[in-house]
């Protein structure tokens, strides 16, 4: 199951996107389990954008699929704890917004 | 001829009043250029002395914070109005830019600091680790240190500086909302601000300029020049690692996306051309006619949050017209600069 984190905006405007196949780590019931706690339902997304500020998106390849965009300042508990584990655990891919691919 | 019957810092508070006394302001212009040629100050703010009443525009008031590394903002105060230098390069930057900012804001259009009414410039730098951004948040701006790699830290340039300002004056002013063509208005805005910062801290005519955005913030191992070029959108970087400068410089070429907000750091690379061709058109120092029209612009009331590409330049031409008249040069430049990037004017 791919988890799929990405990271646009900035003030260069560049998307890194970092994956990670969590059935191939080695702590992948840790990882589902922090999935599954996630309040996917109830993101954050309120606030208005501070310009130049991140914005985060973060995929999960599954079923059901799941996706949430994030304000880097609402990346924060549990949200701030996947993302600092992929973008850790996972291979960081940098390109421009619109180029296809990720 | 020595000038010295009307002393310099009265010289600068009758150009900042340009806007009631234009006649007024033009001369005393052309006086404080003289002083600064005799004296050797070019490029230099003029403050009055302490003993004289603070009116208009007194001076910034800088307070420049460490996050240490962490995200608490704003971090632990460092570097306050007066301080010496602190031996802490990226807080003596951010104390340096902020001057810098305030001065050519004061300078070229009577403004004190970003809301016109002396609000404190606020800077928080070594914000997270191994970060590589800089934004505003609506109060300050932050800073990160790079992550050695790609990128060093976010102070060493004055146009970004400049930038994450610009973006509190856009906040002030037309309040161009961060999605979108508005929102690549915006990021456009801020660029075009940036630049000029720097030209002016540095005495730049328009074809002096680099017209660079982030020139200095990519280490050695990057083959690019900047982050983005208002003069070539485009070709500002061409590297293995972070790919090719992706602004396009022409509307036929709009990058239609999800991210970045709708390619708000992509788009603006066609206005920022048009705003090059306007200032490269009329020459001499670019903040004098072509960003004056664009401070006139954001500063009218015609541009709006939700302003597109076409509004906007309409709102330029009419800014121009206002100026320097209908079949002006000026209003001629602006009316060819926007047609080079596909948006053409009608009427004037």
């Amino acid at each position: 199951m791919l988890v799929i984190v990405s990271r646009t905006g900035g003030f260069a405007g560049l998307t890194t996107t970092w994956r990670v196949d969590v059935d191939a780590e080695p702590d992948t019931e840790s990882w589902l389990a922090l999935l599954d706690a996630l309040p996917w339902a109830d993101a954050p997304h309120d606030r208005p954008p501070q310009p130049d500020r991140f914005v985060w998106l973060v995929r999960v390849e599954a079923r059901p699929r799941r996706e949430v965009r994030l304000p880097d300042q609402q990346v924060t508990g549990p949200w701030r704890t996947l993302v600092d584990r992929v973008t850790s655990v996972g291979d960081a891919e940098r390109r421009a917004p619109g180029t296809p691919g990720a | 001829m020595k000038p010295t019957v009307v002393p310099p810092y009265l010289l600068a508070r009758i150009v900042e009043a340009g806007d009631r006394f234009d006649h007024a302001a033009r001369a005393a212009r052309v006086g404080l250029d003289e002083w600064r040629s005799f004296a050797g100050v070019r490029g230099r703010p003029l403050e009055a002395p302490r003993t004289a009443r603070p009116t208009r525009a007194s001076g910034p008031d800088r307070r420049v914070s460490d996050a240490g590394g962490g995200d608490a903002l704003p971090g632990r105060r460092v570097r306050s109005e007066g301080d010496p230098a602190t031996g802490d390069v990226a807080v003596d930057e951010a104390w340096d830019g902020l001057g810098a900012t305030y001065a050519f804001f004061a300078d070229a259009f009577g403004r004190d600091s970003i809301d016109g009414a002396g609000l404190p410039l606020e800077a928080t730098v070594h914000y997270r680790r191994d970060y590589d951004n800089a934004f505003w948040d609506g109060e300050r701006m932050v800073f990160g240190d790079g992550d050695g790699e790609v990128f060093g830290r976010f102070t060493a340039s004055l146009s970004v500086i400049g930038h994450e300002l610009a973006h509190g004056v856009t906040q002030y002013t037309t309040a161009l909302e961060y999605q979108g063509q508005s929102g690549a208005l915006n990021e456009h805005v801020s660029d075009v601000l940036g630049a000029l910062v720097e030209q002016h801290a540095a005495g730049q005519t328009a074809d002096e300029a680099t017209w660079l955005i982030g020139a200095g913030l990519f280490t050695d191992a990057v083959q690019g020049v900047a982050l983005r070029s208002l003069a070539a959108p485009g070709t500002a970087y061409d590297d293995d690692v972070l790919g090719r400068d992706p602004q396009p410089a022409h509307l036929d070429d709009y990058v239609v996306t999800d991210e970045d907000a709708g390619g708000v750091h992509l788009n603006s690379g066609i206005p920022n051309k048009a705003f090059h061709l306007v200032a490269t058109a009329l020459g001499g120092r670019a903040w004098e006619r072509a960003g004056r029209i664009w401070w006139d612009a954001i500063t009218a009331g015609t541009v709006t949050p939700t302003t597109d590409f076409a509004g906007f330049a309409a709102a330029t031409l009419e800014a121009a017209t206002a100026r320097y008249g209908v079949d002006s040069d000026e209003a001629r430049a602006v009316t060819d600069g926007w047609a080079g990037v596909g948006l053409p004017l009608v009427g004037a």
